[in-house]
């Protein structure tokens, strides 16, 4: 009994550790370039003979031509980033809640549509909606991203939504409306507090979806006051010398607020984000 | 308090039809009880009465206004679910001032409603507990909360012991029994057992695909049975009903049963040669001894001692037959008795329509 646990284990041991190794070794490379002097960086060693945290002072302080505006654009992906998780949140709650409480009209073809939307890669429709936001003279302001991520983020926002709330029992909605709440109140009093869950894993989607996001961002934003970090990022590489060592800083800098929302909401992104994945 | 009554009520889902043109009224202050299988309607008819189903052809009306396009919130009625259907993130006491809440009601008067309801149902150490921190009987006692809370004309209540164990279910049923005696609030009682039915109601309302099989008291329902459905849906253990042919010599009537049998009834009920099927409850029958004028021959099959009452199972000529004796008995499986039939006891129905042939006691 003993030797077969002791077999699966080492099984799982056996999977784990080239996963692990797969997921780490970019992260780490990316850790021990942050830390890495230029000359040390290419030196191929484990760690940096003279680590040092200069490259990082170089991001803070914007002492380098592909960082005069870092704050600034770190500034543009946090706004973008919360507008997306916000605004999408408030449609995804609301669509939501009308198709599964209040089962209004129409609410089969609206998850339809949103189911379809899945067959559509985003790198399709960068073109279209390139063009669309040129008609609606939105090129170059933020606005046209944070529609775009939210265009995006919405079918699925709002298709986990829906599976999440049929779990709620119908008969609180019916018990609420005997009591005399009308359905606002319904979603405000009711509905809303039980879906915390699903909500914060929706809006931390959203959001994380967002800051992530470099295809959209570098189409429809351009002046290099009003771009995303991402992009920023990505201007890095066009160098025929590129500071490695100083792209990797401002890369770690970058990827920590993901981890640290993740982090905080680990409990609620699991839970959430499998509601709906299977009928219960 | 307020009485209710349906008129002509009538529901579709789609092109099926649930319930068919039912009418009867209840009375105010009085305990109803809807019974019936389960799909008989008898939930689908609450709910339209809650105001959470809409209502196909009729008229349904409280206190005498029609509420048939009145919103659930302006019937001031108050249900309580299967499920309780308790707001899991709101404490106890929230839950019952719900509904005050919403109507804006004054905090002071909230709070004395709250604790009011709470002393009636023994909930004041719960008062600041969530829901999932009660158990089965606790839960619904706070769904009886808010319900009492609104002081509502009617009660609405589905199937609300269905989710607690049995003996919850017997303490259960006579709290509500006495919170009905003490506020005496117009109350509607959905059930599927007939045992809640009989125990509760003032009156019950017998239900079947959808019609109306018999409205009356418990006893009424029990001493006189409309139809079989009735008949054999009231009481337990079920009567018994032996299909055969009546005959009728002289003075004497009695029905002959496939094996032979003959099972003995009043004259003047029914025709000779009718089809018809012969019922008698398992406490009108008792043990003979073999061989004995009138008594239908028997072998008992099963012997089920509860203490107060023994329950037989017996086989006469082709009809499985219940019998309940008080007290206890000696036969034993394999013996051969007689049934002694009370005639005045027993029910007659026409085999084709179902329906009673004449009453048997007045």
């Amino acid at each position: 009994m003993n030797a077969r646990k002791a077999l699966r284990e080492a099984r799982l041991i056996l999977i784990g550790i080239p996963v692990a190794l797969w997921t780490l070794v970019p992260i780490y490379h990316m850790f021990l370039f942050a830390l890495s002097s230029k000359d040390d960086a290419f030196s191929g060693q484990l760690w940096p003979s003279h680590p040092t945290l200069n490259n990082f002072a170089i991001v803070f302080e914007e002492k380098h031509y592909f960082l005069n505006h870092f704050w600034r654009q770190l500034g543009n992906s946090l706004v973008i980033a919360i507008a997306v998780g916000v605004i999408t949140l408030a449609i995804a709650t609301f669509a939501a809640f009308a198709i599964s409480r209040l089962k209004v009209r129409g609410g089969r073809l609206v998850m339809n549509c949103a189911l379809f939307t899945y067959f559509i890669p985003a790198a399709f429709l960068a073109v279209p909606m390139y063009k669309a936001m040129g008609v609606y003279g939105l090129l170059n302001t933020q606005w046209a991203l944070i529609l775009a991520m939210i265009t995006l983020a919405s079918p699925y926002a709002i298709w986990v939504l829906k599976q999440a709330s049929d779990k709620l029992p119908y008969e609180l909605d019916e018990a609420a409306r005997i009591d005399g709440a009308s359905p606002l109140q319904l979603f405000r009093l009711v509905y809303v507090p039980l879906m915390v869950p699903s909500l914060v894993a929706i809006g931390t989607y959203a959001l994380l979806l967002a800051w992530n996001e470099y295809l959209y961002a570098f189409l429809l934003l351009s002046n290099d006051k009003d771009i995303t970090l991402a992009v920023a990022l990505g201007h890095f590489l066009s160098a025929d010398d590129s500071p490695w060592e100083v792209l990797m800083a401002t890369g770690l800098i970058y990827a920590l607020p993901p981890a640290a929302i993740y982090y905080v909401f680990r409990r609620y992104m699991v839970s959430g984000l499998t509601a709906g994945a299977v009928k219960s | 308090m307020a009485s209710v009554a349906f008129q002509n009520v009538e529901k579709n889902f789609g092109s099926t039809k649930v319930i068919h043109g039912i009418t009867f009224e209840i009375q105010d202050g009085e305990f109803l009880v809807l019974v019936g299988p389960s799909g008989c309607g008898k939930s689908t008819l609450l709910r339209m009465l809650a105001g959470l189903e809409e209502i196909s052809g009729g008229v349904v009306s409280i206190d005498g206004r029609k509420v048939n396009d009145v919103d659930s919130k302006d019937r001031d009625i108050a249900m309580v679910f299967q499920s309780y259907a308790l707001y899991p993130h709101m404490t106890v006491r929230d839950n019952m001032g719900f509904s005050l809440k919403l109507r804006k009601a004054d905090a002071r008067i909230t709070t004395e409603r709250v604790a009011r309801a709470a002393k009636i149902l023994n909930l004041e150490p719960y008062l600041d507990r969530f829901p999932r921190e009660l158990s089965g009987g606790q839960r619904q006692r706070v769904a009886m909360g808010r319900a009492i809370v609104r002081d509502p004309k009617v009660f609405l209540f589905d199937e609300p012991l269905s989710n607690l164990d049995a003996k919850l279910r017997v303490a259960m049923r006579a709290e509500i029994k006495a919170l009905h005696q003490r506020l005496k609030t117009t109350t509607v009682y959905v059930t599927h057992d007939q045992i809640e039915a009989m125990t509760m109601a003032d009156r019950i309302v017998v239900m079947h695909d959808g019609v109306i099989e018999q409205i009356g008291t418990p006893l009424e329902l029990y001493d006189h049975p409309d139809n079989l459905f009735v008949a054999q849906f009231i009481g337990s253990p079920a009567m018994n009903i032996v299909n055969g042919t009546l005959h009728r010599h002289g003075g004497t009537a009695y029905v002959e049963a496939a094996g032979g049998t003959r099972w003995p009834l009043e004259s003047g009920v029914g025709h000779d040669g009718q089809q018809v099927a012969f019922g008698i409850r398992p406490e009108h029958l008792a043990v003979t001894d073999v061989g004995t004028v009138g008594a239908v021959p028997a072998q008992i099959t099963v012997v089920e001692p509860t203490g107060a009452e023994t329950e037989l199972l017996v086989q006469a000529g082709e009809a499985p037959i219940v019998l309940v004796t008080h007290g206890r008995t000696s036969v034993r499986p394999g013996d051969a008795i007689g049934l002694a039939v009370d005639p005045a006891m027993v029910h007659v129905f026409d085999q084709a329509s179902g329906d009673r042939l004449v009453p048997v006691m007045q």
